[in-house]
């Protein structure tokens, strides 16, 4: 790829097999028509949104050139994806949820009980899924590392474990330093206390994209066989349903609490995000990485659907 | 025409189509990027943007209705394929049963085309 610098970056957005492909081309038609103007914005971000869904496609996201296999291998990594917004939402969710039940009245709690029960369950249920599918995809990138050399894999792999390590190293003096405050303290009485924990929390959050994009990265250098691709596309299927059973259990805890117990909607997280009303912020994020997640689980579902029904 | 006709035609149908434009295009011979671009906005008013231009370029070569032929001096030309040309002219049969069926339901069988304003259509 030799063309010019000047379009470089705006060629960018396109995945680097198209580049190979089209680049040239791409930056032959932008030099003839804009010469040495400057491309508009709003072609600078046509071109972004067409990289975008160019990368879709070659990932089997989008389109329906790709073949069976490569429809339920981006059917599973979108599920995927989608459980790592349930990851965070979750963790929000049962920190914003912890001891509901003292400040709901007894005669109201059998519906946000069961709710949060099934919350949990469902959320252990996808959890041991994910673990399984690793189990099942183990054996292959050993296969790969066999082959390929550990270089193959080293760099994601890295970049994944550096994210956790950071995490888990906040984590612990976050901890360490919550063993020495008070409840009220920690419960919004000492500001950098709570800015810890944000913070905190925007690094876990970075670290699961980080994880998340390393195991996309890995998996599509991975050379599944047909039946353990079949096995984690089922597996897939699994997850999407744990995570819609979650998003109805929240959304009937919700509605139930803020009908009998809307005084714990209240509640805090850190002393950062606070108020008084039936939509606490914290777990209308929640709710929204939720519904994010649910969404592209749904897509990723339908490419699986797609990809069983097309093998 | 059946509806099923329509959908076989894979969105060529459409006049404003970018797939639909380009191979009406490269049917007069190979083009590069730009000279498509510049000559669909000739014929057709509708300004095809780059990111459109070359969705539509990788969609049809993907198809086999087109094909890229030897680069010249960086630029890439193209040229239709014999499928492409099928493919064209089902489209354009396809097109042309519907503006029938439109003029004969407008009553303007006997009218005679009137030309073309200078129309500006977008595509980005």
């Amino acid at each position: 790829m030799k063309f010019s610098r000047r379009f470089e970056r705006i060629i960018r957005w396109y995945p680097s097999a198209w580049r190979a492909r089209y680049g040239e081309g791409l930056a032959a038609l932008l030099e003839d028509t804009y010469g040495e103007r400057p491309v508009p914005r709003g072609v600078r971000v046509s071109l972004a949104r067409a990289g975008v869904v160019e990368r879709a496609r070659e990932a089997g996201v989008v389109g329906s050139a790709t073949s069976p296999n490569d429809r339920l291998r981006a059917g599973s990594l979108l599920v995927l994806c989608g459980w790592s917004f349930f990851v965070v939402a979750g963790a929000v969710f049962a920190k914003f949820t912890e001891h509901w039940s003292l400040a709901t009245p007894a005669a109201h709690r059998t519906l946000p009980s069961i709710s949060d029960a099934t919350v949990r369950g469902a959320g252990a249920i996808g959890a041991i899924v994910v673990i399984v599918a690793g189990a099942f995809a183990a054996p292959t990138v050993v296969r790969l590392v066999r082959t390929q050399g550990w270089s193959s894999i080293r760099r994601p792999v890295l970049r994944a474990t550096l994210a956790v390590a950071c995490v888990a190293t906040m984590t612990t003096g976050l901890a360490l330093w919550a063993h020495q405050l008070s409840y009220q303290q920690r419960n919004g009485g000492l500001y950098p206390y709570g800015i810890g924990v944000l913070v905190t929390g925007v690094a876990a959050l970075v670290a699961i994209a980080t994880v998340t994009e390393s195991v996309i990265t890995i998996s599509r250098r991975l050379n599944f066989s047909r039946q353990v691709l079949r096995l984690l596309s089922s597996l897939a299927l699994a997850l999407t349903l744990s995570m819609s059973v979650i998003v109805t259990a929240v959304a009937l805890w919700w509605a139930s609490e803020a009908m009998y117990a809307p005084h714990f909607l209240g509640s805090n997280i850190g002393g950062i995000l606070d108020n008084s009303r039936a939509m606490p912020p914290a777990l209308v994020i929640a709710g929204l990485l939720m519904l994010v997640g649910l969404a592209s689980a749904t897509v990723g579902a339908a490419r699986v659907l797609g990809g069983l029904k097309g093998a | 025409m059946t509806k099923r006709a329509l959908a076989n035609a894979d969105g060529l149908v459409r006049a404003n189509a970018p797939a639909f434009l380009i191979l009406t295009s490269l049917a007069s011979g190979p083009k590069h990027g730009y000279a498509l671009a510049k000559d669909v906005e000739a014929f057709a008013g509708v300004a095809l943007g780059p990111g459109t231009l070359y969705g539509a370029i990788t969609r049809l070569e993907e198809r086999r209705l087109i094909a890229a032929t030897p680069i010249e001096e960086r630029r890439q030309p193209y040229v239709i394929t014999a499928t492409g040309r099928t493919a064209l002219a089902s489209a354009v049969r396809d097109m042309r049963a519907l503006a029938d069926e439109g003029a004969a339901r407008l009553r303007l069988r006997d009218a005679k085309p009137q030309p073309r304003p200078s129309a500006s259509g977008a595509a980005s």
